[in-house]
């Protein structure tokens, strides 16, 4: 049977070894470590690529929001707190579930019927390398992004704007950085400030001196640089 | 009013001729006026509306008899001139004509006087118990807030969950420990719903439930938490108001160690500074400068503070290198 791998993040041992205990009779899950603040989580997603995450909002030094948005890559994540659920949901996320402390038996047996649905669904979808996700925390508002989603990446001084959906956020991260986590058979850089989801381009069209515009299912035709548009070819042999 | 009632008086007293009486009337107004508002400058300068009764009545009797004579001279003056000037038969001297009027002008200007008087401090006695009981319903409604808003801080929402999922989890682990933890929060917990009333308690009881709160806490915090507490013995039969060491004990919790990855040692000195006691409860971490931070705990308690000792007791919370530390004073007489 495929195991589903967990690392429990939080501050209190004892609260850590809650989850530990609810999740003892499902042998489905697998945790495969434990963290008691923000560095040492950080170092364990980034090292044991977890599929599940239970996760203390608040924990001394750097929050769990503040770890969500550090990681390149971010796996599907339970909150766990001891305020209430609507202060939670102040926060605007949409996360896979949110629990509130001390864990109830049959609100927890809830969550993990929709982990169980989360995380089967991405297996199913798993060979399909975009998706994946990133945490945005743009002012008030947190967004878990599914990178599938995001039609255009403009950059922004050290920052990127996402658009996706109907909407855009800002994340802390140059071109740069975002382009080496993107799926390169997807994702293609158009100009120094602009990458594009090609799954999202509606028609291209021939301009002069051999340079291409894209227009996508949403916003105004793009233009490619010459550059760009000889690889663009090249890659699509057009 | 006043003005109105002089002119009624003016008015009935003064009956004849049309243009006499209207001279008359507009006349004995200003004359009234004229000396009740002097009368009136004089009593705001040395503010004897807000004197006692017998004070005030001590000054207020001359002052009518002056006021009286005063009102006779002017009346005197006045009638003399408009009976000479309107009246071609009058031939009277002003000297037999004043000691024709005076004495009857004297006990009428006596009597309006006082009137005048009375009223004027009836007035002021009325509007001083009006805002007297604003501010005693004010004072009532702050003490209101304060003590809701301190169930709640002692409450703390989300103390006393992480408490029972602390407990919950030693029931298993640590059953003879997670008896004591429901012990410490049973006693805390009814001593925030239940032993609010008293206004003073001894540093002693207060220190009590503060021990209680931390070794709780320190269940929860494990080896993070280390406290000292350090009173002088003759210190402790001492009265200060509750919850007010606690309080700042629970900010140091809540800002100090829930915020350092290591934790740290909180430490509660109580000292005798000879006028004052004072009460420190430092931990370590960074004071937040940010006035939101600043929560109901300590904004509560600095009301409670001027409330109960006025602006003898103060409160201060500072920076000492990575150390935050928090001080209450509290006079000793």
């Amino acid at each position: 049977m495929k195991k589903f791998t967990v690392i429990i993040i939080d501050d209190e041992r004892l609260a850590r070894e809650e989850v530990k205990r609810s999740l003892a009779g499902l042998p489905e899950f697998e945790i495969i470590g434990e963290a008691k603040n923000y560095d040492e989580a950080k170092k364990q997603i980034e090292a044991l690529k977890p599929e599940l995450i239970f996760l203390d909002i608040q924990m001394p030094g750097r929050s769990g929001f503040d770890l969500l948005e550090s990681l390149q890559e971010v796996p599907q994540v339970v909150f766990t707190t001891a305020f209430n659920e609507y202060a939670v949901k102040a926060f605007d996320i949409e996360a896979l579930d949110y629990l509130v402390k001390p864990l109830r038996e049959e609100r927890f047996a809830i969550t993990i019927e929709r982990i169980r649905k989360r995380l089967l669904k991405t297996e199913i979808a798993h060979n399909d390398a975009s998706d994946k996700q990133v945490f945005i925390k743009d002012g008030n508002k947190c967004f878990f992004v599914q990178l599938k989603d995001v039609y255009l990446i403009e950059s922004a001084d050290n920052y990127a704007r996402l658009y996706f959906n109907n909407q855009k956020a800002l994340i802390k991260r140059s071109l740069n950085q975002l382009e080496e986590t993107l799926d390169s058979s997807i994702f293609f850089r158009i100009t120094r400030n602009q990458i594009i989801n090609t799954k999202y381009i509606s028609h291209i069209n021939n301009l002069e001196k051999g340079k291409l515009q894209v227009t996508l299912h949403k916003g105004g035709p793009l233009e490619v640089s010459l550059r760009q548009s000889v690889l663009f070819k090249s890659l699509n042999r057009i | 009013m006043a003005a109105l009632y002089w002119g009624y008086l003016g008015y009935t007293g003064t009956g004849f001729s049309l243009p006499i009486a209207i001279l008359h009337f507009f006349t004995d107004i200003l004359i009234c006026i004229s000396i009740t508002h002097f009368f009136r400058i004089i009593s705001k300068k040395y503010c004897w509306h807000e004197l006692k009764f017998q004070k005030l009545l001590i000054r207020i009797v001359p002052a009518v008899l002056l006021l009286a004579f005063v009102y006779m001279l002017i009346s005197i003056a006045k009638l003399y001139v408009v009976h000479i000037n309107f009246r071609p038969d009058f031939t009277q001297s002003f000297s037999s004509f004043y000691r024709e009027n005076s004495v009857p002008i004297f006990m009428g200007g006596t009597r309006l006087m006082s009137i005048w008087l009375l009223a004027y401090y009836l007035y002021h006695y009325a509007q001083r118990e009006i805002k007297i009981i604003q501010e005693n319903a004010r004072l009532n409604l702050i003490a209101k807030e304060a003590q809701l808003n301190n169930l709640w801080a002692q409450l703390n929402p989300h103390f006393l969950f992480n408490s029972l999922n602390s407990i919950k989890s030693l029931v298993v682990e640590n059953p003879e420990s997670s008896r004591r933890a429901i012990d410490l929060l049973s006693d805390l917990l009814r001593k925030s719903l239940y032993e609010r009333d008293p206004t003073l308690i001894s540093i002693e009881d207060e220190l009590a439930m503060v021990s209680d709160y931390l070794e709780l806490e320190k269940i929860r915090f494990e080896e993070r938490l280390q406290f000292t507490i350090d009173v002088p013995r003759q210190l402790l039969s001492f009265s200060i108001i509750p919850f007010s060491i606690q309080t700042l004990v629970e900010n140091a919790v809540k800002h100090g160690i829930n915020k350092q990855s290591d934790g740290g040692t909180i430490s509660i000195k109580v000292r005798d500074e000879r006028s004052f006691v004072s009460m420190t409860v430092e931990n370590p971490g960074m004071l937040n400068t940010d006035s939101a931070s600043h929560g109901l705990g300590l904004k509560n308690l600095q009301e409670r503070l001027c409330l109960q000792f006025h602006d003898k007791a103060s409160f201060s919370i500072e920076q000492k290198n990575k150390m935050v530390s928090a001080t209450i004073m509290i006079p000793t007489a």
